[in-house]
């Protein structure tokens, strides 16, 4: 009776076609065609847009963390201006090609992330949250305070990494960027180490009990997450082409997780999805009230508290429950129609 | 790799190191003392911050360890001290200034801004728990306190923001709350200002300790923190005392930010620095631990001092916190923790 | 027709969630009496007291205590009004003194002298609690703990206590004193709502008792009776 629908389906998983990859894939063909979609043919529009990707992309590894071992990388801009300040350094002093810089500079946000992970993680997650802030108040403190190497405050001038001028061409790296980024935490998040970061995320002490060394797999996470973040943190110096030790201030870190958990925690996608409309709304509040300084924070902040109290599943749980909607009322007439 | 760097802790290799690492430290740490007693004006520096830090640090960790609320926006209330405290005495001090027959009223200018500060500071308090933390604590309390982390990381960000945009980028700051030669102490010459910091931290410290320690309504709050389900049971209302503690620990708060306006100017990232000084020493201390808090702040001023003074400015973030991811090495839970999660007691 | 009703519950139907643990449960306790509620482990008896005692909102049903309907009032309203709970686990103040925890007992007793008296009174029921006075909760042994609980418990003078498995964990000589203990607070005046799994001594010392099983109440009477009782002798008294 029901095995019309049937076939489809496992068709359908054959091909890997479940609904929400079908989601994610017209989201990121809307993604790619959309700088030739007026207003988005304008420069200043495309900047914007690589902002947004390069939002989304750290939303992203900032969620592998927060929303799956429930552990927030408060640190997280400052790994990410580490990874720049490496990519940066290393182009400036020694000439290497951004493209290796920023390989190094994942390595190099990764290693000082198992530090942070190894030393704080097996406390609880509270603590490792304040000490990566601490780690990554000190970051900012060692940059500002090496002048002769970095610059200070007085900000470090960093080759591109493209020829062109135009935003449209580090559009579309920044994009591969995140969608790397995304199927790469994706299918460890697949694997069988997904689950283990989940088990440990909603009961660490029942994780414990049932074999599984949640250290380790926090640290691996943690690792993971401080590595895209650096590696990210090098598109960022090459395409901005000056790095200041205020990239690593904590109220970037808070915008990320603002556009995380906006998006939704523990989803990903919803993380990615959401920077786009949020980073754009933003920059047009921006530019309508230029004078004022900091008017975009106060809109992540306030965000941020109204999802934490009211909508804590975020952009993607109300996705989620208007699927279930969805599905409910549909099913019944499904089953009319293959009954038939 | 991973699983080594986790597994080091057991191994004995890792203990000797740390041992002589220990060693080391305690060396370290007696050297600066005497560094510090060689030094009387690290000494006076010490313990005027150090006050102030307890303050921070005093109410941060015992709204820990009540309401398992590790509070980001705790710093922001440093900032509502200092620019309340300014706001009040600016008009005062022109109108003493103006007319000379008040000038007897000049050593009461600054208590009308201090006082005031202490009372919105806990009303800020009042408020925080009333909309922020009680709504979410109805909705759920699954993964609580990393929840109010964030929540507070928001109103943090929210609040340094708007007050940027509402009262700008300027420092709001005064010379002095009182404008006299300085007086001298342990031979070093102390402004007025920062010994009587240094007294409202310790009248302050004091009367919150004997609170504590002595009253139904102090004996309620630490029993609350120590076992919410046994304070119920003696009919202690645990909405009425988180109020409480959110407004004594702002009024705190505060209260170390009107204090401390002429040394701190008021300004939108003014409440930083103590934030994350006070978040040091209750990490230091062990969250939660009140009294360690207060004896955890003198040791970061310590450390801070002596950072200023032979190192440089620039790096009182960088070695403290180096120095404290050290001493977790060897008390995860914080030099005065234990696993008894409570306030005031270890 | 109220005469001396103290507690009534009516009917309640309680759980967890998706867990309805409670089905229909009524019971009532008269002024002064002392009341057992027995069962096997898992039959609902802590979620009993628990929703009597303002823990736990039931989904349908009602308590009243002294004719003042008390369901899903806060719990700290209900220990006010003067129904004490002392609960399995005990919910002591570990890094308080033994001094301190009873006073926190007392919090909301306003009258110094009525304070002093239930001092002398918990401690002339359970004189090891005045010896260890300076000790703190944390360090004392398990009896001693069950001492301090029940002691924090009258602190507030409640009219009629609750008393969660006093037996749980304690060697026979404590668990006898323990009995000893709640025997002389009832002829004191004190209402007692008992829940144990120690049938036996249990039934010796009560007025009245219920047995709950699987979240219904299936016997009642008083304990004489129920010493007799075919289904309790096969159940739980092994005879």
């Amino acid at each position: 009776m029901n095995g019309a629908t049937s076939i489809v389906t496992t068709r359908a998983a054959m091909l890997g076609l479940n609904r929400r990859r079908i989601g994610l894939l017209a989201v990121l063909a809307i993604a790619l065609v959309l700088p030739y979609i007026p207003p988005f043919t304008g420069e200043d529009y495309r900047r914007w847009l690589v902002g947004a990707a390069f939002m989304a992309a750290q939303a992203v590894a900032f969620d592998f963390t927060a929303g799956y071992i429930n552990v927030v990388n408060f640190g997280f801009a400052a790994f990410v201006g580490l990874g720049g300040y490496t990519s940066g350094l290393l182009a400036v002093q020694l000439g290497v090609p951004p493209v290796i810089g920023m390989v190094v500079g994942a390595f190099a946000a990764g290693l000082v992330g198992l530090l942070t992970g190894a030393l704080t993680l097996r406390l609880r997650g509270i603590y490792a949250a304040v000490m990566a802030w601490f780690v990554g108040l000190a970051l900012m403190g060692i940059v500002r305070n090496v002048p002769e190497v970095t610059r200070g405050s007085l900000g470090l001038n960093v080759p591109s990494l493209l020829e062109s001028a135009g935003n449209l061409p580090y559009y579309y790296v920044i994009l591969g960027m995140l969608v790397v980024t995304f199927v790469v935490l994706a299918l460890v998040i697949r694997s069988r180490f997904g689950l283990a970061f989940r088990a440990i995320g909603q009961n660490l002490a029942a994780a414990r009990a049932s074999g599984i060394n949640p250290t380790r797999y926090l640290v691996v996470n943690f690792v993971l997450s401080c590595a895209f973040a650096g590696w990210l943190g090098g598109f960022y110096a090459h395409y901005y082409g000056i790095l200041s030790p205020d990239v690593m201030l904590t109220s970037h870190t808070v915008e990320v997780l603002a556009v995380a958990y906006i998006g939704g925690r523990g989803s990903l996608w919803g993380a990615a999805v959401v920077a786009f409309p949020l980073t754009i709304a933003v920059e047009l509040v921006k530019v309508q009230f230029s004078t004022l300084p900091g008017v975009h924070l106060v809109l992540y902040g306030i965000l941020l508290i109204l999802v934490m109290i009211f909508r804590p599943g975020g952009v993607a749980g109300l996705v989620q429950s208007a699927v279930r909607w969805w599905d409910g009322r549909r099913r019944p007439e499904v089953e009319a129609s293959t009954a038939m | 790799m991973t699983a080594a760097a986790t597994n080091l802790s057991r191994t004995p290799f890792l203990r000797r190191y740390m041992t002589f690492t220990g060693l080391t430290l305690a060396i370290s740490a007696a050297i600066m003392v005497f560094e510090a007693f060689a030094q009387p004006s690290i000494v006076v520096n010490t313990l005027v911050t150090g006050g102030m830090w307890a303050l921070m640090a005093a109410g941060l960790a015992m709204v820990f360890g009540v309401m398992n609320i590790p509070n980001f926006a705790h710093g922001e209330l440093f900032l509502l001290g200092s620019f309340t405290a300014f706001t009040v005495f600016s008009p005062i001090r022109s109108a003493l200034n103006d007319d000379p027959s008040l000038a007897w009223l000049k050593a009461f200018g600054p208590v009308p801004g201090m006082v005031i500060a202490v009372f919105v500071g806990a009303a800020a308090g009042l408020l925080l728990e009333a909309l922020l933390f009680r709504p979410l604590r109805r909705r759920s309390r699954e993964q609580w306190v990393m929840n109010t982390f964030l929540l507070t990381a928001g109103v943090s960000v929210a609040a340094v923001n708007g007050y940027r945009l509402t009262v700008g980028n300027d420092f709001h700051g005064i010379p002095a709350y009182w404008d006299v030669p300085p007086i001298d102490l342990f031979g070093v010459p102390v402004s007025v200002d920062r010994a009587v910091v240094l007294g409202i931290a310790i009248v302050t410290i004091g009367l919150f300790a004997l609170f504590l320690q002595r009253t139904t309504l102090g004996r309620a709050i630490r029993a609350v923190a120590q076992d919410e389900t046994g304070a119920q049971m003696a009919g202690i209302d645990l909405n009425r005392i988180f109020l409480l503690t959110m407004a004594l620990s702002c009024a705190m708060a505060a209260l170390a930010g009107a204090s401390l306006l002429s040394l701190f100017p008021a300004h939108p990232d003014v409440g930083l620095q103590p934030l994350y000084t006070a978040w040091f020493v209750v990490i230091l201390a062990g969250l939660g631990n009140v009294a360690g808090a207060v004896v955890g702040a003198f040791i970061v001023a310590l450390l801070q001092n002596l950072t200023i003074f032979y190192v440089g400015v620039g790096w009182v973030d960088v070695l403290p916190t180096a120095l404290i991811i050290l001493i977790l090495l060897f008390k995860p839970s914080g030099l005065f923790g234990s696993a008894v999660k409570g306030v005031w007691e270890q | 027709m109220n005469n001396g009703r103290v507690l009534d519950v009516d009917g309640i139907q309680a759980g967890y969630d998706l867990l309805q643990v409670l089905w229909d449960v009524s019971l009532h306790v008269d002024e002064g009496e002392f009341v057992a509620l027995l069962g096997p482990n898992g039959a609902g008896k802590t979620t009993t007291l628990r929703t009597i005692a303002g823990y736990l909102t039931p989904a349908e049903g009602q308590v009243s205590f002294r004719g003042r309907v008390i369901t899903g009032a806060p719990a700290h309203l209900v220990s006010r009004l003067g129904l004490g709970y002392v609960s399995e686990s005990l919910n002591l103040f570990p890094a308080m003194t033994v001094q301190e925890n009873l006073l926190v007992g007392a919090t909301t007793v306003r009258d110094k002298a009525r304070v002093a008296e239930t001092f002398d009174l918990v401690f002339e029921l359970f004189p090891r609690l005045r010896e260890r006075r300076d000790q703190l909760a944390g360090t004392l042994s398990g009896g001693e703990r069950k001492m301090l609980a029940i002691g924090r418990g009258l602190m507030g003078s409640p009219s009629m206590l609750l008393v969660d498995e006093p037996s749980l964990g304690l060697a026979p000589m404590a668990t006898l004193a323990t009995f000893e203990a709640l025997k002389s607070l009832r002829e004191r005046g004190v209402t007692i709502l008992l829940v144990e799994q120690n049938v036996n001594t249990t039934l010796r010392i009560v007025d009245r008792a219920y047995v709950l099983e699987q979240g219904r109440i299936v016997l009642q009477g008083t304990g004489e009776e129920l010493l007799h009782n075919p289904h309790v002798q096969a159940a739980y008294l092994g005879i």
